[in-house]
């Protein structure tokens, strides 16, 4: 089973696709399942506090807004352990933990200078795009060790 | 208590940077509730196409559409308050934008916010409180006479001052630097009162205002306690006659600035900053004391200097205080550095403030600083346009503070 | 600062997306209490959502998948089902993951013409090679169109 980190990492396609065929898909969810499911100090809606974008500083330098550090608190440490990605580049609404441009654009820079296997794509617009969309990233993830045969 | 203000929050950025509860909490002891209008994809879609900005965060487009949801009157709010990352050109601009369409379309008081990981509820509580404030008690802000005999206490970060006012005119004053912070209040009390030859039993009503008010007003047992950027909004507009129509006032104080963009007397848009000293009236005061005069004396010497003789732009006063240790020991003049000073203050304050409200004439300077009058030339200098300093400018405060609370003389308003 | 004590620790929570002429949300949820066996699942306008340990609700949903497999969807969700922090009842407007739901929802006929097309054809399915070419129209059509304009 690879970890795939998907883009959007909030994507209800990608992240059904890659659990679909065994394995397993690393989103924001998870990232925020976990400072949800942990004890600390409240801070909600996210459970997120000023140390999220002091943890981002391993990202992203101090000038940076403190909202991009804070969203690269969730995504860096995923990008460092995934397998694989698959990337849509034409996520251009995907709000919250995506809603961020400049975020998006270092989660992408990334991803590909990590050198792991990225599946580029752009959301189908019609029956014929579904079909090669599905396609690619089937033979995508069954080209990654641990997948469904 | 009365219903919850509905305060309308148009964002990115605040939940990932861990400030949302602090936002909450700063609402919540205003007795505000923060939400998110609510709009659908569609509305995102044809919003942003046309409102006319391309904004490539999803969050901003969202932003916009929340914003003109509130524009149409589709969604309903008290007020709204617009907050993004500082540091992020495409937030800014749209930021900017958000307040500019909302306080040119609508009738709703906007506040614009530019938070970092540290920003807490403190800081924001002001803001918050100000916007509620101009939601929720626009009766009493329209009062234009102050009536029977009211005293206004502003305990502020450098000085406390207060007023007693009767029938409309001002009877009685006193100031004092800021020490011990009830100390400080009983002191320019006592000196009021005596002034006007009165006893405080004599009054009919008190105001507070500044940082001190919450701790001065349950100490002296205040009908109003309430933050100085609607306190000083009427009491600059009362103080100039300039209680109708529009205009601009600017209260460069001791730890922050205040700029706030006024109408009919009520505050539409305002800033409030202060992050660093070297554009506070706390610089100058360190200019007068490097100079050896009085701070009094700072505003006529500068008006003697060029500022353009000696460099001086830095918003911190440690690096500020190295220019002008530096221009002393090249052999500036005292009257040039007094007004490179002044100029460099008002510099700051153009640059970092006044681009976040729309100036709009007359532009009224208030607060102690509005006694340099080295500081109110060069802002004219800046604006382009004529600086009205009323009488009585430093007690803006304590002046706004007694008018308004003449509205609790009858206990019909709260 | 109040301390936090979270609720449903040790727990996962998936939606279950269902966009199908044959199987509706309520035939869903009926189908998933049957295989619950104590797993909590709650009924949406979209589908479910459905929250254990992450083996109970792999289990679930492996069962339920079986109705429709080309038109049900799964995501993992941070937040417990109907957490207020998340509830639109209190913030008023729709949380920022919602609209990302709809955008992709209105995709999904696509994915599932996908999805049936492939399990019919299985490897004879063409993979692209790359990604899908840029949306740029063929300059021989381009001509053909020119011409039939000139005409």
């Amino acid at each position: 089973m690879a970890k795939v980190f998907i883009y959007p990492a909030t994507s209800l396609i990608l992240s059904d696709m890659v659990e679909r065929w065994g394995h397993s898909p690393l989103g924001a969810a998870l990232a925020i399942r976990e400072r949800i499911q942990t004890p600390g100090l409240d801070s909600p809606p996210l459970q997120m506090t000023a140390d999220d974008p002091k943890k981002g500083l391993k990202y992203a330098a101090v000038e940076v807004p403190s909202g991009v550090r804070g969203r690269m608190a969730l995504f860096g440490p995923m990008i460092d352990e995934a397998d694989a990605a698959i990337i849509v580049n034409d996520a251009d609404l995907a709000f919250g933990c995506m809603g961020c441009a400049r975020t998006n654009e270092l989660v992408k820079y990334r991803i590909r200078s990590r050198g792991i296997p990225v599946l580029d794509l752009l959301y189908p617009r019609c029956d014929e795009d579904g079909v090669a969309f599905v396609a690619a990233i089937k033979a995508f993830l069954d080209g990654l060790s641990g997948g469904e045969a | 208590m009365s219903a919850p203000v509905r305060v309308a929050q148009l964002s990115c950025g605040p939940e990932h940077s861990g400030v949302q509860k602090e936002i909450y909490d700063a609402a919540a002891a205003v007795n505000a509730e923060m939400f998110f209008p609510d709009v659908t994809l569609n509305d995102i879609r044809e919003a942003y196409g046309s409102f006319g900005l391309e904004a490539r965060s999803a969050d901003l487009q969202l932003a916009i559409a929340r914003a003109k949801a509130l524009v149409e009157g589709r969604v309903e709010a008290d007020a709204v308050f617009i907050a993004t990352c500082f540091r992020c050109a495409e937030a800014a601009i749209v930021r900017n934008e958000l307040r500019r369409y909302i306080h040119e379309q609508s009738d709703l008081p906007v506040v614009s916010y530019s938070f970092t990981e540290r920003t807490t509820s403190g800081t924001l509580l002001t803001r918050m409180e100000a916007l509620t404030t101009i939601a929720r008690r626009r009766a009493l802000l329209a009062r234009e006479v102050q009536e029977g005999l009211t005293m206004g206490v502003d305990s502020g970060s450098s000085t406390t001052k207060a007023i007693v006012m009767r029938d409309n005119a001002i009877i009685g004053t006193g100031w004092a630097p800021t020490t011990n912070v009830i100390g400080s209040a009983e002191e320019v009390i006592a000196a009021a009162c005596s002034e006007a030859g009165i006893s405080r039993d004599d009054l009919d009503a008190i105001g507070t205002t500044g940082y001190g008010r919450f701790l001065v007003g349950e100490k002296i047992g205040a009908d109003l306690v309430q933050e100085e950027l609607t306190v000083n909004s009427k009491g600059a507009v009362y103080l100039a006659g300039r209680q109708r129509g529009e205009a601009t006032v600017i209260d460069i104080g001791g730890m922050d600035n205040k700029a706030i963009s006024v109408q009919d007397g009520i505050p539409g848009t305002f800033t409030m900053g202060g992050i660093c000293a070297g554009a506070s009236g706390r610089f100058l005061e360190m200019t007068a004391k490097r100079l050896g005069v009085d701070i009094t004396e700072l505003g006529p010497l500068a008006m003697k200097g060029f500022s353009k003789e000696v460099p001086m732009n830095s918003y911190c006063i440690v690096f500020g205080t190295q220019s002008l240790v530096n221009a002393l020991a090249a052999g500036s003049s005292a009257e040039d550095v007094a007004a490179a000073a002044c100029h460099s203050v008002a510099e700051q304050v153009f640059e970092q403030q006044l681009q976040e409200v729309d100036i709009k004439e007359p532009v009224i300077m208030v607060g102690g600083t509005s006694l340099i009058e080295g500081l109110v030339h060069e802002m004219g200098e800046l604006l382009q346009t004529k600086v009205i300093v009323p009488p009585h400018s430093q007690y803006i405060g304590a002046v706004g503070s007694a008018l308004l609370a003449s509205g609790f003389i009858r206990g019909d308003l709260g | 600062m109040k301390e936090y004590v979270p609720a449903y620790a040790g727990t996962v929570t998936k939606y279950v997306f269902v966009e199908s002429p044959d199987v509706t949300p309520q035939q869903l949820a009926i189908r998933a209490y049957e295989v619950s066996e104590g797993v909590m699942i709650k009924e949406t306008c979209f589908g479910l959502q459905i929250t254990g340990t992450e083996a109970e609700v792999a289990r679930v949903i492996a069962e339920i998948r079986k109705m429709d497999p080309s038109r049900i969807f799964v995501k993992d969700r941070g937040f417990p089902p109907g957490d207020p922090r998340r509830c639109r009842a209190n913030l008023g407007g729709a949380r920022p993951g919602y609209y990302g739901h709809e955008f992709e929802t209105g995709l999904l006929r696509y994915i599932s013409y996908g999805l049936d097309r492939c399990a019919r054809e299985g490897a004879a399915a063409p993979p692209p090679e790359t990604c899908p070419p840029a949306r740029r129209l063929d300059v021989r059509r381009l001509q053909q169109i020119i011409e039939a304009e000139e005409r």
